[in-house]
């Protein structure tokens, strides 16, 4: 019902958010440590569990993507073509290296221990956080790509590239040379997020028509007949949809369902084993742009924040809720039989 | 020269000089002439250089042996010492320290001894060493050859002394890991002898008499172990054949125990007999339990037993037939084998029959009844539940038919709880009956035989109750309507005379049927036509018209999801309800129940079809209505968006999920307003139009938010 929700029922609202847009945040695999990248121009490392701001990186622009790389150290992707690294404990920050154009996202590969970046201008960059500073000495390699880098995911040694024109590249990192497999999206709209399966078989994409694919890498007829794709965020009225972008997919690191957020506010969890929703959490006061588990799946961070995509326009304030996760909320339920 | 010496040559000289004056006195006074004189002289000289000749060869000579001595004296030294493996040492000796060649001789001399002494005694080492070794080789490998300690003289040094030593110590381990082989194989024959009830001593003297010796040197010899080895696998072959035969006596004795009850202090006796049964040959040590009287004892048992079973058949046979009908009227079975027992036992009698194979089919019969009373068990247990609400049905028949159950008594309370308990019980009879059936029937179908309870038929059991049931019920219709009749009748009369009984109660109270949709009828919201926006084609990626429609009918969504969906879901759920649809198809696409979104569970669907986020069916039972639904709305979203859903069956395929082989759509890619829209545009929009849709190029929301624009 259209009663006004209280904010209990969205999870812990973080004190000093970003003062802009929230781009990304991620909560590190080793502690309940979370970053979150802004339009602010800065990234900013929060302590989840204590709600604490502990650390803060201000940039030339505003910050698109960002990542961990361990506790100690991360790494940024930001709107003056600029891959950054993070140290926590210092507190700075040096430029690891430079794209033509703003850069999308990030990623780090711990399999590779390469740090991956792609942006629009069409290219994907590995690099080598280990060299020291100097983009000559840090480079690996710098692989074009077919349109601008939109959204990057890996898992173990592959990494799946999500571009504007709706192209798919699938890298197996060590041999960057050539895409394993280049797909183009089964949706037939931009797309907006794409995060690989944590059991390695697969990678969800979903695009600004409130639609998500569940796709293989396999290419094997029995595995490309699993895939499917599935309407989601979209409020329907009068025989017709009102259709939200998907912005954000989060696996659930043990029980491998997943979280999207969509431009309705809404975040849902889905088993795409079962194809069923398991659950809706209570609508948030505006875009979801970003998700993440903590590495238990403990923990959901929701980024409520308007993501631009009606343009400039007042919107609610931007603010990041941590939001405990009850297990009956993330765990596949058995397919249920009819009742005799 | 000394003085000392010269002193007796002086007075040789003298004396010579004496004598040759005397002589020449003699000569003067004789007159002896000067040649005369002279040749006397020279003859006396001649004589004289022949003596002096002869002590000087002599003396020559002995210098020669000395020398001699001396020179065998060192070879002796030099042999022994090389024979004794030492350096030697006085060799040479002589030539530095020139002493007189007695001094030498009487030096080394001494040495010689010692050497000699020293060398007698190696010697004598060797000869003892050798014949130890000699003593314990014969003592192994027996007196095949003897050879006499014969030492080599050449070598006699410590390093070959050594090497004896060596061997004497090697055959001395040998001699010591035979002995102690021996005492093992000993100790296994005495362990066998004991349990086999055999004399040791006696099988020891057999193969070597040194070996009954208690203490002292027992003999190790090849033979001597090859013979105790082969003496220790005979009475382990012994043991064996003796233990299997125990084994077989003593599982025939407890089946024999088993089958008569045998009493325990019977049974006590042969307590350590049967406690070997299953023990493997190394774990039967005990003294005497393999003894030939033992067995022949053990033997006697069995054979009494056996008497005694065949004595006390007729009785296990008829044990064992009461078993078979206790199982088989515990399990409501039909004991078929009445007669043969009978007979059997009458053959028993006549001594016609061997009465082990006839308990042997009454056990096999057992075994069968037992099985077949397990898979039984299930309906069985079903049954008693069934016969159970049977009984209470009577009892509540019977309890009913009492007009004055309802007066206080004692124990009125208890039976009016059980009458309740009864009334529930009954309720379920018809459920428990056909659970029953169906139950039965698969049985049935499974073992291809007939279920039979107390011998009748279960299912024909089953249908006369049903039948009986029916009956029943009807004889209950129609009393009803007699008491109906007679109420109108009542009424009727009454009505002529003004008077109305007090009017009997409705036999049904037919409750109209709930709505599923609960308190939607009341809330029900019109939309019209003015909610539907038109998508403008032309309209700039940001919409934002869709926005504001979307803040605009936030409440109306938060009711009201998913109209097409809603309405017809909600019409799914009234006819599961089983209330008739017509009555809630209300003006299609334009009303809608209220239904609460939090409670909406939605599948996945598949690519190809299309399901509303919405569906508020809690439990979606049938995949066929939703799909029919999913097809029906897709038409209407295709076909006509702005009217009622309707049932056109046009066919539309929708290509929406298949991978456009066209450019990507020209579509305003901003968060489209409606998904109506995008399906128009979808079908007549042609994707190589070279148009000014195609030049326009997609932009991220961040690229735009950052101004990026491709060059």
């Amino acid at each position: 019902m259209a009663t006004a929700v209280t904010p209990a029922s969205l999870g812990r609202e973080l004190s000093d958010p970003p003062s802009d847009g929230i781009s990304n945040l991620r909560f590190s695999n080793h502690s309940d440590l979370l970053l979150v990248s802004s339009w602010d121009k800065s990234v900013r490392l929060y302590d989840a569990s204590a709600n604490v701001l502990k650390a803060e990186f201000m940039h030339g622009g505003s910050v698109l993507d960002c990542c961990f790389h361990d506790d100690s150290s991360g790494f940024s992707a930001a709107g003056d073509n600029t891959v950054r690294r993070l140290l926590f404990a210092s507190n700075k920050d040096d430029i690891l290296g430079k794209h033509d154009a703003p850069v999308r996202c990030v990623e780090y590969s711990y399999a590779a221990g390469q740090l991956i970046t792609g942006s629009w201008d069409k290219t994907l960059k590995c690099w080598d956080p280990r060299g020291a500073s100097g983009q000559e000495r840090t480079l690996v390699g710098t692989y074009p790509q077919p349109e601008r880098v939109y959204s990057l995911s890996l898992v173990g040694h592959r990494l799946v590239v999500a571009t504007a024109g709706r192209h798919v590249n699938i890298y197996d990192l060590r041999n960057m040379s050539q895409p394993e497999q280049r797909r183009e999206s089964s949706l037939k709209y931009q797309t907006r997020c794409v995060r690989c399966y944590p059991n390695g078989t697969g990678y969800a994409l979903s695009s600004v028509e409130g639609r998500v694919a569940m796709e293989f890498f396999d290419l094997s007829d029995a595995s490309q007949a699993k895939k499917y794709a599935f309407k989601c965020h979209r409020k329907s009225e009068a025989g017709r949809d009102i259709v939200y972008p998907v912005n954000a997919i989060a696996f659930h690191p043990v029980y491998g369902t997943f979280a999207t957020g969509g431009c309705d506010g809404y975040v849902n969890v889905w088993d795409g084993n079962n194809k069923k929703r398991l659950y809706q959490y209570s609508k948030y006061p505006t875009s979801i742009a970003a998700l993440s588990f903590s590495r238990d799946g403990r923990l959901l961070a929701v980024a409520s924040s308007y993501t631009y995509e009606e343009g400039l326009k007042p919107h609610d304030k931007d603010a990041i809720y941590i939001r405990g996760v009850n297990e009956i909320e993330v765990k596949p339920k058995p397919k249920v039989l009819p009742p005799a | 020269m000394s003085q000392p010496q010269s002193d007796p040559l002086l007075q040789a000289e003298t004396t010579c000089g004496s004598l040759l004056y005397e002589l020449q006195i003699i000569w003067d006074e004789v007159g002896e002439n000067e040649t005369e004189r002279d040749r006397m002289l020279f003859e006396l000289e001649q004589e004289c250089l022949e003596v002096y000749r002869r002590k000087v060869d002599h003396a020559n000579r002995n210098r020669a042996q000395l020398r001699q001595a001396i020179a065998d004296c060192e070879a002796e030294l030099a042999a022994i010492c090389s024979a004794m493996g030492e350096r030697p040492v006085h060799t040479r000796q002589s030539d530095q320290n020139a002493g007189s060649l007695k001094e030498e001789h009487a030096r080394i001399l001494p040495q010689l001894e010692e050497m000699r002494k020293r060398k007698s005694e190696r010697r004598n080492q060797f000869i003892e060493v050798h014949e130890q070794i000699q003593v314990i080789s014969m003592e192994i490998y027996g007196p095949r050859e003897y050879i006499p300690a014969v030492v080599d003289e050449i070598d006699l040094s410590l390093r070959k002394l050594e090497d004896l030593h060596k061997q004497l110590q090697a055959l001395q381990i040998e001699k010591s890991s035979r002995l102690k082989k021996v005492q093992e194989h000993l100790y296994t024959l005495n362990s066998l002898c004991s349990v086999l009830g055999l004399d040791f001593k006696q099988i020891i003297n057999e193969i070597h008499p040194s070996l009954g010796e208690s203490e002292g040197s027992n003999s190790v010899s090849n033979d001597t172990i090859q013979r105790l080895a082969v003496a220790i696998q005979e009475l382990r072959e012994v043991k064996l054949q003796r233990m299997q035969k125990l084994q077989d006596l003593a599982t025939s004795m407890l089946e024999l125990w088993n089958l008569m009850d045998t009493p325990i202090e019977e049974q006590q006796m042969f307590q350590n007999v049967t406690c070997n049964i299953a023990a493997s040959e190394h774990e039967i040590t005990e003294t005497n339990t393999l003894s030939v009287d033992f067995i022949k004892c053990v033997e006697a048992e069995v054979s009494r037993l056996e008497e005694l079973k065949s004595s006390k058949m007729k009785e296990l046979v008829l044990k064992k037939r009461t078993e078979l009908e206790e199982i088989c009227r515990k399990t409501h079975l039909v004991p078929e084998i009445d007669s043969a027992v009978e007979y059997a036992v009458e053959a028993i009698e006549s001594g016609t029959v061997d009465p082990a194979c006839v308990l042997e089919q009454i056990e096999v019969q057992i075994a069968q009844v037992k099985e077949e009373a397990l898979s039984r068990k299930e309906i069985l247990e079903k049954v008693e539940k069934w016969l159970g609400a049977c009984d209470e049905e009577s009892w509540l028949e019977e309890y009913n038919r009492d007009d004055n159950r309802y007066n206080a008594g004692r124990g009125a309370h208890l039976t009016l709880k059980r009458a309740e308990k009864a009334r529930a019980l009954v309720n379920k009879i018809p459920a428990m009956v056909d659970a029953l059936t169906s139950k039965t029937l698969a049985w049935e179908k499974e073992k291809g035989i007939q279920f039979t309870y107390d011998g009748i038929c279960l299912l024909s059991m089953l249908e006369e109750y049903n039948i009986l049931r029916e009956k029943k019920e009807q004889e209950r219709r129609k009393q009803r309507d007699l008491k109906k009749l007679q109420g109108q009748m009542i009424a009727e009369q009454e009505a002529l005379y003004g008077s109305k009984p007090s009017p009997s109660k409705p036999q049904s109270v037919k409750k109209g049927p709930r709505m599923s949709t609960g308190g939607a009828a009341s809330r029900r919201v019109s939309l019209g036509g003015a909610m539907i926006q038109t998508p403008k084609p032309d309209s700039k990626a940001n919409s934002r018209v869709a926005r504001k429609t979307d803040k605009a009918h936030q409440v109306e969504q938060n009711y009201l999801d998913d109209g097409v969906s809603c309405l017809s879901s909600a019409r799914r759920g009234l006819d599961i309800a089983g209330v008739p649809v017509k009555k809630y198809s209300f003006g299609a696409g334009s009303t809608r129940d209220i239904e609460p979104p939090p409670l909406a569970r939605q599948p996945f669907s598949p690519i190809t079809s299309k399901v509303s986020s919405n569906t508020n069916m809690a439990n979606s039972k049938d995949e066929l209505n939703i799909q029919s639904e999913k097809l029906q709305k897709t038409i209407s979203l295709n076909n006509m968006p702005f009217s009622t859903p309707s049932k056109t069956a046009a066919i539309v395929v929708d290509d929406e999920n298949r991978t456009p082989k066209a450019m990507p759509i020209p579509v305003p890619s901003t968060p489209s307003t409606v998904s109506v829209p995008m399906k128009m545009v979808m079908t007549p929009a042609p994707a190589f139009g070279g148009g000014e849709l195609v030049r326009d190029i997609e932009y991220s929301f961040e690229e735009r938010r950052l101004g990026f624009v491709l060059q």
